[in-house]
């Protein structure tokens, strides 16, 4: 049982928000993308958590502290969004353009919420450090 | 003997308050990372029946090793501890709530820097006694 185990497991939350904040990000970046590789306007993309034994935990361990992973990023599919414009090189027969599933205040609200979780995780890791410091101080 | 008088009770207690603060805190880190899993049900342990339980259990009988080889009857009874999932309010998502950890959080801390405060504070008295005796 040691500290950097307290330490891997808020790393992992850290992470996991920040590649959560990447795609958040991604789908601010492509709000307007009407047209992609693969066709068709940009999707929104989500991401799906689950948690993960941390490595190195004793298996006889009855405790279960686990951190937390990506298991995978995941396209929304709700349908896009028309824009009336016929003059737009996307636009379809009728002259209506297909935008992304994007919604603005969607995708703000989750970047605020990815930063609080962000912010949840560093104060865990503040924790950490204070009793590791105080244990520290054990015998001087 | 004056070590048992001076180490045992109050140092026993004191290590294994310690080091179940220690476990509390990797599980609240662990619900706090797993803040966005979907269907995660947080996890914590007890502080006080914990304690209680391994002050217990630490009373109970051992078995004599006459060969290194042979097994040790429950080596460290603070990692049987079981923790147990909260009945916590489904969010939408799951079942962790911020606030409730954060507070545990804190609170978990401060169990811990107490604990080893007395600890600290337990050795200076035992300095003090090995200063002040001499003379």
């Amino acid at each position: 049982m040691n500290f950097l185990q307290s330490l891997e497991i808020s790393a992992t939350g850290l992470y996991a928000q920040r590649k959560r904040m990447d795609v958040i990000a991604s789908n601010l970046a492509n709000i307007e993308t009407t047209h992609t590789k693969k066709g068709g306007p940009y999707r929104r993309k989500m991401i799906v958590m689950s948690p993960k034994p941390v490595e190195g935990f004793d298996k006889t361990l009855a405790l279960q502290a686990e951190g937390v992973k990506i298991d995978d990023i995941v396209e929304d599919k709700s349908p896009f969004r028309k824009a009336y414009n016929p003059s737009h090189p996307d636009a379809d027969k009728d002259g209506y353009v297909l935008k992304p599933n994007v919604d603005l205040i969607i995708e703000t609200t989750n970047m605020l919420l990815a930063r609080r979780a962000f912010e949840a995780n560093i104060a865990a890791i503040k924790s950490t450090k204070q009793m590791a410091l105080k244990a520290l101080e054990i015998g001087r | 003997m004056p070590d048992k008088l001076s180490f045992k009770k109050t140092f026993h207690a004191l290590e294994r308050a310690i080091s179940i603060a220690h476990q509390r805190h990797s599980l609240i880190s662990s619900n706090i990372s797993n803040l966005d899993t979907s269907n995660y049900k947080a996890k914590d342990i007890d502080f006080k029946t914990a304690l209680s339980q391994t002050l217990e259990s630490d009373h109970e009988i051992s078995l004599a090793r006459t060969n290194p080889r042979h097994m040790e009857l429950g080596t460290n009874s603070a990692n049987s501890i079981e923790p147990f999932e909260e009945k916590g309010k489904w969010n939408g998502y799951n079942w962790v709530d911020i606030d409730k950890e954060m507070t545990r959080l804190a609170e978990n801390n401060l169990r811990y820097r107490a604990a080893t405060e007395t600890l600290l504070r337990k050795m200076a008295i035992l300095k003090e006694v090995i200063r002040e005796g001499g003379r």
